[in-house]
């Protein structure tokens, strides 16, 4: 598979963020000069306490809010002014969002067929061959023709991350993918985003699952007030924290 | 949300008792009081004549008022539709200047009178723009395929210039509603949905082409197929400029016969006739969507 190639060259970086600036009207400074690199086949876990900049993070990474000042380069395409390139790296970007926001007057095969054939161009025929695939490998192949609103949260969650990798997205970014849903369909969720990143798929992940944090990263990620706090390795974050905002933070929510 | 009671309190028993007597009242002061001979005799025929020639029934005046109030409703509706989703689309485009042009357009529109509208354009239409068209020379070319339907489909060819006119000027103006209920239900599609489409890399048409218009229109289906009915009620409008539809027949059957109350309540009827099953199957669309949604 695709994945695998990618992940055998690991020191190669695929996302650079350098000294990112974003205001809101406000005004709220939401990213304050704000580095991040990421390799591929990574999982970058973000976290930080709630109004820190993790989700205005991950829209600027895709090009869902425009940055004021800074440069972000993905798979060596750079995000700018130029609508071609803001297409070609959503292409490689997947996004999930804690809200699901499937299209709701579509079926699930719709849903995730549309990007396919409107962005990659493929036929129906082949399209549908690629959602069944996929629906199979996040345990829903039988829901194909069910609409939005018959699925339970962690269903239509499932279906959401489905639709992000019908374009075989070379990232994908999680906001708070589960903070959304019921106790008991957190762990179908969380199940599948192992599976992927297991695969060598390149994760940035926003997150209050400390045990999926710890289990599955590569790396962790402090926020605070748009800028960064601390990063490290997993293990050494969470066991060995250099700055004493980051032991805050860790038991507060440990 | 307030449940419907059905249980009749004695306030029901007086108010229809004092709406009984209010009709009553009417009644009476119609029959003994209002100096009027009734004659509903010669109306049928004004509906359907028999034409000896060709040894049918076919339809007279009024009929045909109707038939013309149906085909301004039916090609205004289709040209209201379309202006308004232009202007729909520009009131909430990114760009300032579509959003101003469309704002004027909607705000004029909406804030003149139809009557003077009706007039200002007729009379601009009529003027300066029809002969453009050539619509009178194309009018008497047409193929003989098209002789027969064009009476059908749109006006006799003496008058399809004017007929155009009043289409025209009747979509110009109910196209300014039609924006606005398409740009509220635009609106309604919210962020999250614009976010979904862009980050799998939609371009901004598609998005709107497959997620937000079909989602929006879904939404507004009932106020639009009420703006529909509206349209059949306005047209009444353009009597004014002596297009010959059902109102227009009226007053001329008025100024011909002097029956005034039979034949104005005829026309009531018709009307009636009209936007009443419309209505009616109006409310079955949006009990329909509410249970589904
Ligand atoms: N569209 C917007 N308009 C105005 N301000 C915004 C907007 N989006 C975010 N902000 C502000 O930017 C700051 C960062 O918000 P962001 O959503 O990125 O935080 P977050 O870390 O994701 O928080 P949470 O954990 O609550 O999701 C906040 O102060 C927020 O109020
Ligand atoms: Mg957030």
């Amino acid at each position: 598979m695709e994945l695998n190639k990618q992940s055998i060259n690991r020191d190669e970086v695929i996302i650079v963020a350098e000294h990112l600036v974003k205001t809101f009207p406000g005004p709220v400074l939401a990213l304050d000069d704000f580095s991040i690199r990421v390799k591929r086949g990574e999982v970058l876990v973000v976290i930080g306490p709630s109004g820190s900049g993790k989700s205005t993070l991950l829209r600027c990474l895709n090009g869902l809010e425009a940055i004021d000042s800074g440069t972000i380069v993905i798979d060596a395409i750079p995000l700018d002014h130029h609508e071609s390139n803001r297409l070609a790296i959503r292409r490689e970007v997947g996004m999930v969002f804690q809200s699901f926001n499937l299209f709701p007057h579509l079926s699930v095969l719709e849903n995730i067929n549309l990007a396919q054939c409107l962005v990659r161009k493929k036929s129906k025929p082949e399209a549908t061959r690629t959602t069944r695939e996929l629906l199979a490998k996040v345990g829903l192949g039988e829901k194909i023709d069910s609409y939005p609103d018959e699925l339970s949260g962690g269903q239509q969650q499932r279906v959401a991350i489905a639709r992000a990798l019908a374009l075989r997205p070379k990232v994908m970014l999680f906001d708070e993918a589960t903070s959304a849903l019921d106790p008991e369909m957190i762990g179908e969720v969380l199940e599948v985003m192992r599976t992927l990143a297991e695969e060598g798929m390149t994760m940035v992940v926003v997150t209050h699952e400390m045990g999926f944090a710890r289990e599955v990263s590569d790396r962790v990620v402090l926020m605070e007030a748009g800028r960064l706090v601390e990063e490290g390795a997993t293990e050494q974050f969470f066991l060995q924290p250099v700055q004493e905002r980051t032991r805050e933070f860790l038991r507060q929510i440990l | 949300m307030l449940s419907r009671h059905r249980s009749f309190h004695w306030l029901d028993a007086v108010l229809l008792a004092l709406l009984f007597g209010a009709a009553g009242f009417v009644a009476y002061r119609i029959t003994v009081h209002l100096n009027y001979t009734w004659n509903w005799s010669v109306l049928p025929q004004f509906l359907f004549r028999y034409d000896r020639e060709t040894d049918r029934w076919v339809a007279n005046y009024l009929i045909q008022g109707l038939l013309t109030t149906v085909r301004l409703t039916l090609w205004g509706s289709v040209l209201a539709l379309i202006l308004g989703l232009c202007m729909a689309l520009a009131r909430t485009s990114r760009s300032l200047y579509w959003r101003l042009v469309a704002r004027t357009y909607i705000e004029l529109m909406r804030n003149l009178p139809p009557l003077v509208i009706v007039f200002l354009f007729y009379f601009f239409l009529a003027d300066q723009l029809m002969p453009l068209l050539h619509l009178d020379t194309l009018a008497t070319r047409v193929s003989p395929f098209w002789k027969q339907w064009l009476p059908l489909v749109l006006a006799p060819p003496e008058q399809l210039s004017a007929f155009c006119s009043a289409l025209l000027t009747l979509a110009v103006f109910e196209s300014a509603y039609v924006a606005e209920i398409l740009r509220a239900g635009i609106e309604s599609i919210g962020r999250p949905q614009r976010d979904a489409a862009t980050a799998l890399g939609l371009t901004h048409s598609q998005s709107l082409r497959h997620i937000i218009l079909p989602q929006a229109v879904r939404r507004v289906l009932p106020p639009l197929a009420g703006q529909g009915i509206s349209l059949i009620k306005d047209s009444a409008i353009v009597s004014v400029i002596s297009i010959q539809e059902l109102t227009y027949q009226g007053t001329q059957l008025m100024a011909s016969t002097y029956l005034t109350i039979e034949v104005w309540l005829t026309i009531a009827a018709l009307y009636f006739l009209l936007t009443f099953p419309c209505s009616l199957a109006v409310d079955r669309l949006d009990r329909r969507l509410n249970r589904k949604r």
